[in-house]
């Protein structure tokens, strides 16, 4: 037995892939075949006298059935057996507790909040993040997870984490907050401070047990006193069990007539908690009597101590076993054990006397009662001090309410976490070995996105008697960090995630793809050529006639081709498209990140291609990056148990698409926000912010689309109905709302508009064919490639052709 | 004597420009391109060195989640991309380092002898895939930004 004091090492805990069930199962099985051999023992020796005894009965004998050497041979078989029981008893708790099979699912956090001065960021959305990770306000921020508002600025104790790159200390610092960014901040060693990532799930693919795992250094004292002082008093003194305990245990059954009462030790409960099922039959009892002493006999009070604190059944959370009070901390109070006060650490002692009878969400005034039993007793016995016990006893239960935690709250989210993970770990890995998997989820970008969703089909659909519904991504698309995932109007229903799953015609998503295959051939088009908008017909190769309508039914004649993008326009598309070519449109899809089978067909133009919004966010991302593809990802960084580095997901990117047509593309779908079929969006943006992005709609009004994007966020939003009916929406109406409130509440910068190398502003006449000057009759000026830029003038204004490159560098300095 | 009083002309008109231009075009920078150029102010700076210290200790992977993390402070800066090719490079991934390399030539200022570097860097990472006449175009373009009047035909 250890020395008192000593703090069981948690790196001697080793988990392994083992589960409780079966473990459970192993022992009953065991339970079995000694009561099976037991029977035996007493049978076998009798059938071995029989045959004898029918041989001398044979030759007419009588003889006793009882002998000496019989009981004596009785006694000794039962001796090895029992001996043979107890060693096996013994292997049993060793290797269970040496290895301590604990299986930890493994834990998904949100990207730590990152706090530098400059940050845009509310007052309302620091103390909104403030909210979710549970910080305390108090008046000094004296401990971790707390905060003080005082006067403009904030005084935060943040709590420490690891990390890949190190993690951050717990400290205190203080920030001002004003005109919604953060003027100033105070931290230890630099200007830069981090939140500790907010736990956002768990992975446990089968069944599910869970636990936060706490060392006992970690435990609150007070939380062990109370523990002790109401469940095992004697629990230092004793070997395992506890007669006086057992005792009185057996007065209270004889007196009720039933067994109400187990006299368990803290030691018996662990067993029972480890190795047995919850029936309270009489050999359970036999055999965890036995147990608990063996287990005593080769751990410390400290190591039994310790493995109850986080075995200890507390709970049901749907079909989430709750175990450990590290994990009940977090399920009734939100937060961290170490930060619990005295009052919630009486309540989660409460729970051990009856786990639903004692549940504070459901039986409020029973669980209070009883916490406040525990707090007397701890009162009693020296725990706590009489004020400490006047003023917690006081208190209310402050159980977070279910469903208010970050936790479980974004499934969407989380199945992507799953999915990217299932590729790289195995399942046994991922619901046994505690693994920490440091996700890309922006909190903040997350709740945006799923307030927008929500407001706009609450209002265009508010009995939901429309049946609609719909799926926004939101990516950082240098990094291709997927901020946020939304599958659901009621984002916290897991189920089918629309997302990832729902596979739509993208409509005129796909015309940015045209635009891009026509400038990239800089000789043939520009943003400026004709296209004429107008009937056209292509006979398919099974005979039938593909002639595309414009949505307004009317054809416009010949307009250039950002015009055909701004106001979203079929027939001027499918001719562009036609005149680029089928294949050409393909390939640049594929080079954006399509990764599907694109059938030539001309209706590809015009989006017959159907798409996930993930994908579609895909095949945004290279255009919101200027031509830089990056994969989209939802994890950084996993690590292990112990908070050390595993595996990196590190960001990889890769130009597929050359700065000059990338600037172009990127240039005409700001145009579409300006002043075409995405204008709408222009109400809930700042004035001066560039943004783009194209509506999307499918045939029969079935999907509305809008993708879009700042230079720092890229969002793509779906609307519909499952069951694929028309729903009666665009992309302007069903869509672009969503996407426009969101964009709203995100910080955001501006696409740059800077031309690249090769790229020059020019003026040029309506024909598209020569260039022209500013304020000549209807000149507009244009990004255009150098190899697109004629050589022919209309002769109109005077500074063109000298003056092209000065005029282009007057330009830069102020745009 | 026309050609002269324009070039007169041309000159004083660029001048005046020069001071009062927010970002003058740099024909011969006297300076060496540094990050404190792009980052000055800025907490990635901290970061940055912060990068540096973890790549020397030999730590890549938290070297890579602080510059990712500067990224998210400073998403323009050309310098941080650069550190982040440097650092595949030296890990063995000549492919990703290209593709940053890449990313910050796009973001690069006008400063020859920077730009000039990157390319050095892109015809590395080129080279190390076997890409040679990818290598080979780097390379010229990196002697054409060192010595812009010997640009090859």
């Amino acid at each position: 037995m250890g020395a008192p004091g000593q703090v069981a090492k948690f790196t001697q805990i080793q988990v392994k892939g083992t589960d409780t069930s079966r473990e459970t199962h192993k022992t009953l099985t065991l339970f079995s075949i000694l009561r099976a051999m037991a029977k035996k023992a007493k049978k076998s020796p009798a059938r071995s006298r029989r045959q004898p005894n029918r041989k001398k009965r044979s030759s007419g004998q009588q003889r006793r059935w009882f002998s000496w050497s019989f009981v004596g041979k009785a006694a000794l078989v039962c001796l090895v057996l029992g001996a043979a029981g107890l060693a096996y008893l013994d292997a049993l708790v060793r290797e269970r507790f040496d290895a301590h099979v604990w299986q930890l699912p493994a834990r998904v956090y949100a990207r730590p909040v990152e706090l530098y001065e400059g940050r845009v960021l509310s007052r309302e959305d620091m103390l909104k993040l403030l909210d979710l990770m549970r910080y305390r306000r108090d008046s000094r921020a004296a401990t971790p997870g707390s905060y003080a508002v005082q006067g403009n600025s904030l005084l935060l104790h943040t709590r420490g984490f690891n990390d890949s790159d190190g993690g951050e200390k717990a400290e205190r610092i203080r920030l001002s907050l004003s005109g919604g960014q953060i003027r100033s901040l105070e931290a230890g060693g630099d200007r830069l401070a981090r939140l500790e990532p907010l736990q956002i799930g768990s992975i446990h693919p089968q069944h599910a047990e869970d636990r936060v795992l706490v060392p006992l250094d970690k435990v609150p004292p007070l939380l062990v006193e109370m523990l002790i002082a109401t469940e095992d008093q004697a629990f230092y003194d004793h070997h395992g069990i506890s007669l006086r305990g057992l005792a009185r245990a057996m007065l209270a059954n004889i007196k009720a007539g039933r067994l109400v009462q187990g006299g368990s030790t803290l030691t018996q409960q662990l067993v029972k908690n480890f190795w047995l099922t919850s029936e309270r039959t009489l050999s359970r009892k036999l055999l965890e009597m036995p147990m608990a002493m063996l287990l005593e006999l080769h751990y410390s009070k400290e190591q039994i101590l310790e493995a109850y604190l986080n075995e200890v059944y507390l709970g049901q959370d749907g079909a989430r076993a709750i175990h450990g009070m590290g994990l009940g901390a977090q399920f009734l109070f939100g937060r961290p054990l170490e930060e619990l006060e005295p009052h919630h650490l009486a309540t989660l002692v409460a729970l051990l006397k009856g786990p639903s009878w004692y549940d504070p969400r459901r039986h409020p005034e029973r669980s209070l009662e009883r916490r406040n039993t525990v707090l007397k007793v701890a009162l009693n016995e020296g725990a706590l001090s009489k004020a400490d016990y006047d003023k917690y006893s006081n208190r209310s239960l402050e159980v977070v309410p279910r469903g208010a935690s970050a936790l479980y709250a974004f499934p969407a989210f989380i199945d992507l976490v799953r999915r990217q993970l299932a590729r790289d770990y195995p399942p046994e890995v991922l619901s046994d070995e505690g693994l920490r998997i440091h996700s890309t989820l922006d909190v903040l970008a997350q709740l945006a996105a799923e307030g927008a969703l929500r407001d706009h089909l609450d209002r265009r659909d508010p009995d939901e008697s429309k049946k609609l519904n719909g799926a926004v991504v939101v990516v950082a698309p240098a990094q291709g960090d997927v901020l946020a995932l939304v599958s659901n109007r009621s984002s916290r229903e897991a189920g089918f995630n629309r997302a990832l799953d729902a596979q739509r015609p993208i409509g005129s998503l796909a015309k940015p793809a045209v635009v891009l295959s026509a400038v990239s051939q800089p000789k043939q088009w520009s943003l400026a050529t004709l296209v004429e908008d107008g009937p056209v017909e292509v006979t398919l190769p099974n005979g039938a006639t593909w002639s595309p309508q414009n949505f307004d039914n009317q054809s416009r004649g010949a307009m250039p081709v950002v015009d055909v993008l701004t106001y979203s326009r079929n027939q001027g598309t499918a001719r562009l498209g036609l005149d680029v070519g089928l294949d050409k449109v393909a390939g640049t899809m594929n080079t954006l990140g399509v990764t599907r089978n694109i059938p030539l067909y001309p209706s590809i133009l015009l989006g017959s291609l159907e798409l996930t919004p993930f994908e579609v966010a895909m095949m945004y991302q290279p255009l919101s990056t200027g031509g830089f593809s990056t994969r989209l990802r939802s994890i950084t960084d996993v690590l292990d148990k112990e908070a050390k580095p595993l595996a990196r997901y590190p960001v990889n990117t890769d130009e597929v698409v050359d700065a000059g047509p990338a600037f172009l593309t990127q240039w005409a779908m700001q145009q579409v926000v300006e002043k075409g079929t995405g204008r709408a969006a222009r109400a809930s943006l700042p004035q001066d912010l560039k943004v783009a992005g194209k509506t999307g709609t499918s045939n029969d009004f079935r999907d509305a689309w809008f993708a879009g994007f700042s230079a720092n966020h890229l969002a793509v939003v779906w609307v519909g109905r499952d069951d694929n009916r028309n729903a009666g929406i665009t992309g302007s109406s069903g869509a672009l709302p969503v996407w426009a409130q969101l964009m709203g509440k995100l910080p955001q910068r501006s696409l740059s508009q800077t031309p690249p190398a090769g790229v020059e502003w020019v003026w040029m006449n309506p024909d598209g064919k020569r260039v022209s000057a500013e304020g000549c009759g209807d000149a507009r000026r244009y990004p255009m490639l150098e190899a697109s830029i004629p050589q022919d003038s209309d002769g109109c204004g005077s500074v063109k052709e000298a003056g092209k490159g000065i005029k282009g560098w007057f330009k830069g300095l102020f745009d | 004597m026309l050609i002269i009083q324009r070039l007169v002309q041309l000159m004083l008109i660029s001048m005046v420009l020069a001071g009062c231009a927010v970002r003058p075009p740099v024909e011969e920078p006297a300076e060496p391109m540094t990050a404190s150029q792009e980052l000055e102010g800025s907490p990635a700076l901290g970061l940055l060195s912060r990068a540096e210290q973890a790549r020397q200790q030999g730590q890549t992977s938290a070297a890579e989640r602080y510059l990712e993390r500067a990224l998210n402070i400073a998403p323009d800066s050309s310098w941080l991309y650069k550190e982040l090719a440097g650092l595949r490079l030296s890990e063995g991934d000549p492919r990703g380092a290209e593709g940053f390399a890449l990313k910050a030539l796009r973001l690069a200022p006008d400063h020859d002898d920077y730009r000039a570097g990157l390319w050095d860097l892109v015809a590395t990472a080129r080279d190390r895939q076997g890409d040679k006449s990818g290598a080979r175009q780097a390379r010229s373009k990196a002697a054409a930004l060192r010595n812009p009047k010997a640009r090859p035909v």
